[in-house]
């Protein structure tokens, strides 16, 4: 019997004019949202792959160069767009692309879309995401808000519950039509997109994206499926249409545009954020004088300079075996990163205190459990972006360390000398692999947890609800 | 007109017992003073940044006389000094800040090469940029049009849904006297509504008294005028009142959310910007070059521009500052085409967006407030040129010191130019973005009247 029902309620849909007029929308639009992200994916990786290779072949062919001249000319880390990023942009845009990776500091990642473009950008991307978690939503509760209002309205509720159903079965036998229908509008664009991600060539279709996407799915399904339970619930509970209607309209406003960009602000507001131009002075200021303020950087200078004579048993710059000078590069460098690295430590825990507001209230609203879940599957969101922060940092690193060390093996005069060309051939180049999925993982467990909890209290809950409701 | 009256304060009464609209209107006082109260104390906050960047220049001077206690080479100085390019805020931009969160609002300036200075950015999440500003114009342009539709869906629909007009129209009234009172009265509501949060938020900020105060009262009026011409649209159609909601929300989504969202794809297609890192790629190949180049091929290149400077020493020495920022400057000069090209690119993105706003009056709103709170991207480009002047005004200060070879002594921090800049609205921008939106208002209420006299309003 609750088969019928979902059967009566999905052909039902299929007949409704508006119906196909909306999804056809919706439809139209996710497929255009799949097609412009692919093509803007396309475009922007070309461009980072392109860049990338062209200043790896730069650095690798440099003149004779000294090896701190080499440093400070430095490179550059693109950061590649991540596989599923094109059906959810996430804090991309905002994200610069590409960082300078050079001797002595450590830059910000300068160059993101939304630099490039007017505040137009403020007012959403056109994103298969945003069609999904907006749109969508609304979509259902268009189809959902009279499922038992009008059957109220109509009295065909109550010949239906002489048939021997009881409330919960004819809800279930609901949500399950309208499911399907919803399924019906999804579903293509969905299979277009994996269809798009796994023959292009230019994605590495792997196991790991495989993983990233069904859970994708799996995401916007539970999420979909809030929706459909909450608005047959609300439609259950209310006196009229009209009524179901403007609450699953509030609901859907708070939801989805007033409560996310309040958290955020609201976050930012009572975490505030240290300016790049006050930070670099305090990180100055503790490489000059030690981290702890008593310890100052030509004190540091002296104290290894006597070790080193010390230790070859010279009693001059001039007689050691290596050049003191790359030597101090090193020491000095070893300590302005890990000063660096304090203070960049402290500001990503400054951003996350700031949205751990946004996060816990996905607890509360579903669209700010989805949103994070959704960006961090696509691989754009903050986790990922301080990933890519780090192995750019890990990278310039090891790269100024590894030219202060051939520096300290010119020996004494070394400022006098250059190193050969080919030098520069054995150097690595950046390369960067975005994180696979098991890292992704331990940072979307709220989210997901959200979505279940929320998934289970409506189904026991509100379904208790539905069955406690009056007929008539 | 005593008629008229009678009706208006019946849809007082009532609105009065609608406990559901009662509390929205509530709710959307809350979140406009909660917009104001957090536009007002983003721009205190970038204003205490701006304050706090003076101190650093002078902790930095500090720190290089000890360094350099006697008088030093200006080079020397050039090098390990910095200057602040600071971009103050409008008392306006508190109530739209527009892309201030995402443009840096000072660039940190040293006499190397400009051009790998000029596009670094601040320190901001990107999540709470991703998720924007609930600023003032946010809940005008975003939130009103909502209240506007709460309160007007129903127009005529819920009394001939009640039966009521039926028999509202059986007395000696004219249909088009009930929906004025009906519109009046809805008018009169969100205007209060949208003038006190807006006379509020402009107190709050402390906005200068001059013609902006009128511009902005405009705008406000005008985009409310309009979302009730929608509704009058929807209402003369006679359609139940779901279906009404349905389409006033498919306007809405229309206008704020889908126009806005493909425009932008398609201004970016049309207005492809080459791009921003190409150049300072281009600028680290010409400056670190400078190195390995023949002096005298460097400086002669340099001299062609400045020949004022042609006059001195040649240069034999391994290293001297002057060989170093001549070729500094060389790196900026190589790649000026560019940074033209990058910064008109983005301009121009900017005017065909301005001129296609007619599409949707949301964004024709958005830009024209923040281009009267000069907080969109033409302030900053103009932030950029001036941080660019301020660059061209630390070289002209530091040359004679290196070409002369002059020492630079203590007093001489003290002669060195300083930097401010606070935008200047558009506001030519926001006076065709008023023509534009009193057009729309009109075609609109054009389309409304026009639609009631083909059907006259039909009781059941």
């Amino acid at each position: 019997m609750i088969h019928s029902i979902a059967q009566k309620e999905f052909v039902s849909i299929l007949r409704d004019r508006r119906f196909g007029v909306l999804s056809v929308l919706v439809l139209a639009l996710l497929l255009a949202a799949t097609l412009v992200g692919r093509a803007s994916y396309r475009t922007l990786q070309q461009e980072r792959v392109l860049a990338q290779s062209t200043v790896n072949e730069q650095f690798r062919n440099q003149p004779a160069r000294h090896p701190h001249r080499v440093a400070h000319y430095g490179s550059f880390a693109f950061r590649p767009k991540s596989g599923l990023s094109l059906l959810d942009s996430g804090v991309d845009t905002f994200t610069g692309s590409a960082v300078y990776l050079e001797a002595h500091q450590q830059n910000s990642v300068n160059f993101s879309q939304a630099q490039q473009s007017g505040s137009l950008i403020r007012f959403g991307e056109m994103t298969v995401a945003f069609v999904l978690q907006l749109l969508v939503p609304l979509l259902i509760i268009f189809l959902c808000f009279g499922a038992f209002t009008q059957e109220r309205e109509t009295g065909t509720l109550k010949l239906l519950l002489s048939q021997g159903l009881t409330m919960r079965q004819v809800a279930w036998g609901k949500v399950r039509g309208y499911s399907q229908a919803v399924a019906l509008v999804v579903a293509p664009a969905l299979a277009l997109a994996a269809t798009l991600l796994f023959t292009g060539e230019e994605f590495a279709s792997g196991a790991d994206l495989a993983a990233r996407l069904t859970l994708f799915v799996l995401g916007y399904a539970v999420y979909f499926f809030l929706f459909v339970v909450g608005s047959v619930v609300v439609s259950a509970t209310q006196a009229s249409s009209r009524a179901a209607l403007i609450m699953l309209l509030g609901f859907w406003i708070v939801s989805g545009i007033i409560l996310p960009k309040a958290t955020a602000n609201l976050g930012a507001s009572l975490y505030p954020t240290i300016t790049k131009a006050q930070m670099d002075a305090d990180v100055h200021e503790q490489a000059q004088h030690g981290i702890n303020g008593h310890d100052p950087h030509d004190k540091r200078a002296e104290a290894l300079k006597a070790s080193l004579l010390k230790k070859y048993g010279v009693d001059s710059e001039e007689k050691l075996p290596v050049s003191l000078a790359g030597v101090q590069m090193a020491a000095g460098e070893e300590y302005s990163a890990k000063v660096y690295q304090q203070h960049f430590a402290a500001l990503n825990a400054t951003y996350e205190r700031q949205n751990r507001l946004s996060d816990w209230a996905g607890l509360l609203n579903p669209y700010q459990a989805i949103r994070p879940l959704s960006m961090g599957l696509a691989g754009s969101d903050f986790t990922h972006y301080v990933h890519f922060q780090q192995a750019a940092e890990a990278y310039r690193y090891g790269l100024v360390q590894r030219l202060n060390g051939l520096q300290a093996s010119m020996g004494p005069g070394d400022k006098e000398r250059r190193l050969d060309a080919h030098t520069w051939h054995e150097l690595p180049v950046f390369s960067y692999q975005t994180p696979a999925l098991a890292w992704a993982l331990p940072h979307l467990l709220l989210p997901m947890g959200a979505l279940l909890l929320w998934a289970g209290l409506l189904s026991w809950l509100g379904f208790r609800l539905i069955a406690n409701t009056t007929v008539a | 007109m005593h008629l008229f009256w009678i009706l208006f304060s019946y849809e007082w009464r009532h609105f009065r017992a609608a406990k559901g609209l009662v509390l929205m209107c509530g709710l959307l006082l809350v979140s406009g003073l909660y917009g104001i109260y957090y536009g007002t104390t983003e721009i205190e906050r970038q204003r205490q940044h701006l304050a706090a960047l003076p101190e650093l220049t002078r902790r930095n001077v500090a720190e290089l006389k000890v360094k350099f206690p006697g008088p030093a080479d200006a080079g020397d100085i050039g090098y390990y000094h910095t200057a602040f390019a600071v971009h103050h805020p409008d008392p306006w931009a508190a109530l739209s800040l527009g892309l201030r969160d995402v443009n840096p609002s000072y660039v940190k300036l040293r006499l190397l090469g400009l051009q790998n200075q000029l596009y670094a950015t601040d320190n901001t999440n990107p999540m709470k940029v991703l998720s924007g500003n609930f600023d003032l114009a946010f809940v005008l342009v975003y939130l009103f049009p909502m209240l506007i539709i709460a309160l007007s869906f129903n127009l005529l629909s819920s009394e001939r849904e009640e039966g009521i007009l039926v028999l509202l129209l059986a007395q000696p009234v004219r249909p088009a006297t009930v929906l004025a009172a009906k519109l009046a009265f809805r008018l009169t509501l969100v205007l209060a509504l949208a003038l006190l949060l807006s006379g509020v938020g402009m107190l709050w900020a402390g906005v200068p008294l001059d013609g902006r105060i009128g511009t902005w009262l405009a705008l406000t009026v005008l985009y409310c005028l309009f979302w009730l011409a929608v509704a009058l649209v929807v209402a003369a159609l006679q359609r139940p009142s779901a279906v009404n909601a349905v389409a006033l929300l498919g306007v809405w989504l229309l206008l704020v959310v889908l126009v806005p969202s493909l425009l932008n794809l398609g201004v970016a297609a049309a207005r492809p910007v080459p791009q921003g890192i190409e150049l300072t790629i281009r600028q680290r190949e010409e400056i670190h070059a400078g190195w390995d180049r023949p002096k005298a091929q460097t400086m002669n290149r340099f001299f062609a521009l400045y020949p004022q400077w042609r006059d001195t020493a040649t240069i034999r020495e391994r290293f001297v500052w002057r060989w170093y920022y001549a070729f500094q400057h060389l790196g900026d000069v190589a790649v000026a085409p560019q940074a033209t090209a990058y910064a008109q690119g983005l301009q121009q993105r900017y005017n065909l967006v301005e001129q296609l706003n007619l599409l949707s009056p949301a964004i024709n709103v958005q830009s024209s407030l923040n281009a009267l709170a000069a907080t969109d991207l033409p302030s900053h480009l103009a932030f950029q040129r001036s941080a660019t002047r301020y660059h061209d005004s630390l070289r002209a200060f530091y040359y004679p010191f290196l070409f002369r070879k002059v020492e630079f002594t203590h007093a001489d921090y003290a002669q060195e130019p300083t930097h401010t800049f606070t935008s200047h609205p558009e506001l030519a921008t926001t006076y065709r973005g008023l023509l534009k939106l009193l057009l729309s208002v009109a075609a609109v209420y054009a389309l409304g009247a026009l639609l009631l006299r083909v059907r006259s309003i039909n009781p059941r």
